[in-house]
């Protein structure tokens, strides 16, 4: 039986098999990617710290240095967040309840409230610690619980904790406490926006560092194991209980630092800074940048926190939608001149429903552009904007509103429907033309609403091409 | 590959793995009933049986996976029963699984180097601040990465070390999944269905490797099996498995022409045809 076996050739064996390291190396992703990956992690850190540093130096607004401690905080927040969600793999709906107690116990001994001002060498760590604790209790009862059910139950304890903020007279509900202390440090006290500046990233290499090392330890690689396939990993040695609520605490404890950078840095806590908006941002963060990945979650922060920022202002916001839908059709659409085409047949179809519409309903086009931006001024001419939205053209009050919004949602849903994809593209001309309508004349108005719409519909695109996030590895799975 | 307590087995009659009376059922349906096995330092014992017999659930039960009903399960005398499957695999007891199960998004070497989490130490605090003895336990964790996947060869050395689990062959993964288990360092080894699957030649180099894990590699094996050429090659002892019920026990010859064995694979009526 086995003399004949030992006559077949052997299947597998033969020049493509012996070539294949060479023909792999010669893609050129691949050289870098492991260019990449010879550089020390440190050297890559150091990288990205330094240039960030000097940040501070460049910039000469209190605003601009503001969103930067702001984007370094939220950096924080993501590093944290993607222990539980990147690496665990357990959908953690309560996280920022732990941000929130970070900056509420470090309320708790640095305030006048409190009446108390401890050292920040002991506020900080007692701070982190007790949040970690308290985030492995929290784990405790759910630690058996798994996909759906463990988001369920650590949302209900975000709902509880902001209840009980709100309620409770010994946290001063909704109004919070608003004599926090600063970061005091051997008697010297960090006041300048510089000093927060710098210690929030120092905290931040620190963090990163420290989850660089554990994820290229035991604890990481059983971490990644159990996010992989929790029987498997339970039956090759490794108690996957003990290391979810170890993952759990681990997020916690990092969150729990922010807040506590977070609510000196302020000056004051309120319930309102820790609700789901908030959770949901942090999760666009981790999201977009790529989960699992501290680099991407990182870039992620910046990138989230820099475009809510950036829409904020009408002077920028506009930029900050035509450059994304631009980028997105460029990345989208293959082969690459179709993007361009698409482009410039909006804007042909533009200029003539403008013309028409100039010369049928002039007061539809009378408006004058909110966006300060250059380029709103280029679109106005180009652009539906009515003269007055809210009680436009003879409609009831803010039924002309409503109407675009209503036609341009509708008309996205209905160009999912068309199967053909000329047809497709054809239909997107009219989308698109009506998507720059509406920003101008109805979402840049009203920046709060359009900021996350904007954020909401990036994300939306983002997932369609690159599920795995910008840095993220996209993830298979075949049985 | 160091020796994990083997002494070639057949000179000492205690048994490592004493299985007693062992029942398991799902909602009224019997899976195993009364069940006895034993299994000898140093022995290679296959199961065999139709499908549905039995055979999974007996290593699921085995593993810490399920709980009897009833029976008791003893590793070197002591019983296991009702251990976390954690604690089982860190007692010895460490298994491939039919479907296969790996990590497919971790490298070929981390899915071998996460295996050695049971007999490794180095907490989360000492691997921040990468203590020397932290250091030296991730070099040696490495080193026996690396020896374990030498262990087939050239196919998971190399480059493909670095490259995720998923990018493998269907055979190629079934081998990381032995080398995944042999890094946990266990004492018994139990493979369900290593040549699923497998093209005729690899199931032979199967068969020789199973033989290897015994002579190299000191362990203990209980094995499922289908192929009967492999089971054949490789078994000191098969057991057959029915309804949950052990119908044969004894050497390949015994148990391939054993009445019951026959009966179940092709049924009454198929022999009296003759």
């Amino acid at each position: 039986m086995s003399s004949e076996r030992q006559m077949v050739p052997r299947i597998g064996v033969d020049q493509w098999v012996a070539t294949a390291e060479e023909r792999r190396l010669r893609t050129l992703g691949v050289r870098l990617d492991e260019a990449v990956a010879r550089v020390p992690f440190a050297l890559r850190l150091l990288g990205i710290a330094l240039p960030v540093a000097l940040y501070p130096v460049l910039v000469d607004s209190e605003y601009l240095l503001q969103v930067g401690i702001d984007t370094l905080v939220f950096v924080l927040l993501g590093l944290g967040l993607n222990v539980a969600v990147g690496w665990v793999g357990l959908l953690d709906l309560g996280y920022v309840a732990f941000f929130g107690l970070g900056a509420y116990l470090y309320a708790a001994v640095a305030s006048e409230y409190a009446g108390r001002h401890w050292d920040a060498l002991v506020a900080v760590p007692a701070v982190v610690a007790a949040v970690a604790v308290i985030g492995f209790l929290l784990g405790l009862p759910s630690r058996r619980l798994a996909g759906d059910y463990l988001a369920i139950v650590t949302l209900f304890f975000l709902q509880i904790f902001l209840v009980v903020l709100i309620n409770s007279g010994f946290t001063r509900g909704p109004n919070g406490i608003s004599n926090v202390l600063p970061l005091e440090v051997l008697g010297r006290q960090a006041v300048s926006l510089e000093a927060y500046f710098y210690i929030t990233l120092a905290a931040c290499v620190v963090v990163a560092t420290a989850l660089y090392l554990v994820n290229h330890s035991r604890t990481g690689r059983a971490w990644r194991a159990l996010r992989e396939d929790e029987l498997a990993a339970e039956l090759m040695t490794m108690p996957t209980n003990r290391l979810k609520l170890l993952g759990f605490a681990f997020g916690a404890g990092v969150a729990g630092l922010a807040g506590a950078l977070y609510a000196p840095q302020q000056g004051a806590v309120f319930p309102a800074n820790f609700d789901l908006v908030l959770l949901i941002t942090v999760y666009a963060m981790v999201v977009l940048g790529g989960a699992g990945n501290l680099f991407g979650v990182a870039v992620g922060a910046v990138i989230v926190t820099g475009s809510l920022e950036a829409l904020r202002s009408p002077a920028d916001a506009s930029w900050l939608f035509y450059g994304a839908l631009t980028v997105t059709l460029l990345a989208v659409l293959r082969p690459w001149w179709k993007a361009p085409a698409l482009l410039a047949a909006t804007v042909v179809f533009g200029l003539a429903v403008h013309e028409a519409v100039e010369a049928a309903r002039p007061s539809l086009v009378a408006g004058t552009p909110v966006g300060q931006a250059w380029i709103d001024g280029l679109v106005d001419g180009w652009v539906l904007l009515p003269e007055n939205i809210v009680t436009g053209d003879g409609l009831p009050s803010g039924a002309l509103g409503r109407l675009a919004y209503l036609a341009l949602v509708a008309s996205v849903l209905a160009l999912t429907l068309v199967r053909s994809s000329r047809w497709r593209l054809v239909g997107l001309v009219p989308v698109l033309y009506l998507a720059a309508s509406v920003w101008e004349s109805l979402l840049l108005p009203q920046p709060a609403v359009a900021r996350y719409i904007l954020i909401g519909a990036m994300l939306v695109a983002l997932m369609a091409f690159r599920p795995q996030g910008l840095f993220g590895r996209p993830r298979v799975e075949i049985v | 590959m160091e020796r994990p307590g083997a002494n070639g087995g057949v000179g000492e009659r205690r048994p490592l793995l004493e299985v007693r009376s062992l029942s398991l059922s799902f909602g009224g349906l019997a899976c195993l009933s009364d069940l006895d096995l034993e299994v000898y330092e140093g022995e290679i014992v296959s199961v065999i049986g139709p499908n549905g017999a039995g055979k999974t659930s007996l290593f699921n039960v085995i593993s810490g996976v399920y709980r009897p009903d009833a029976g008791d399960i003893l590793f070197r005398g002591e019983s296991i029963v009702g251990l976390d499957p954690h604690e089982v695999a860190r007692r010895g007891i460490c298994r491939t699984f039919q479907t296969l199960r790996l990590f497919l998004n971790m490298s070929v070497k981390e899915n071998v180097m996460a295996a050695a989490y049971g007999h490794t130490k180095a907490g989360v605090l000492r691997s921040v601040l990468r203590t020397p003895g932290m250091r030296r336990e991730e070099r040696e964790i490495e080193r026996l990465a690396e020896e374990r996947l030498g262990f087939f060869g050239q196919r998971l050395i190399g480059y493909r070390m670095r490259q995720p689990a998923y990018s493998l062959s269907y055979a190629n993964r079934r081998r990381l999944e032995i080398a995944r288990a042999t890094a946990a360092k266990p004492t018994l080894l139990l493979l369900d269905e290593p040549a699923a699957g497998m093209n005729p030649v690899e199931t032979q180099e199967m068969t020789e490797l199973i033989g290897r894990l015994r002579g190299e590699g000191g362990y203990t094996i209980l094995v499922i099996e289908h192929d009967m050429h492999v089971v054949e090659g490789i078994s000191d002892r098969v057991v057959a498995l029915d309804h949950g019920v052990k119908i044969a026990e004894g050497s390949f010859e015994e148990v391939a022409t054993h009445p019951a064995v026959v009966e179940a694979y092709l049924g009454t009526t198929g022999v009296e045809r003759t």
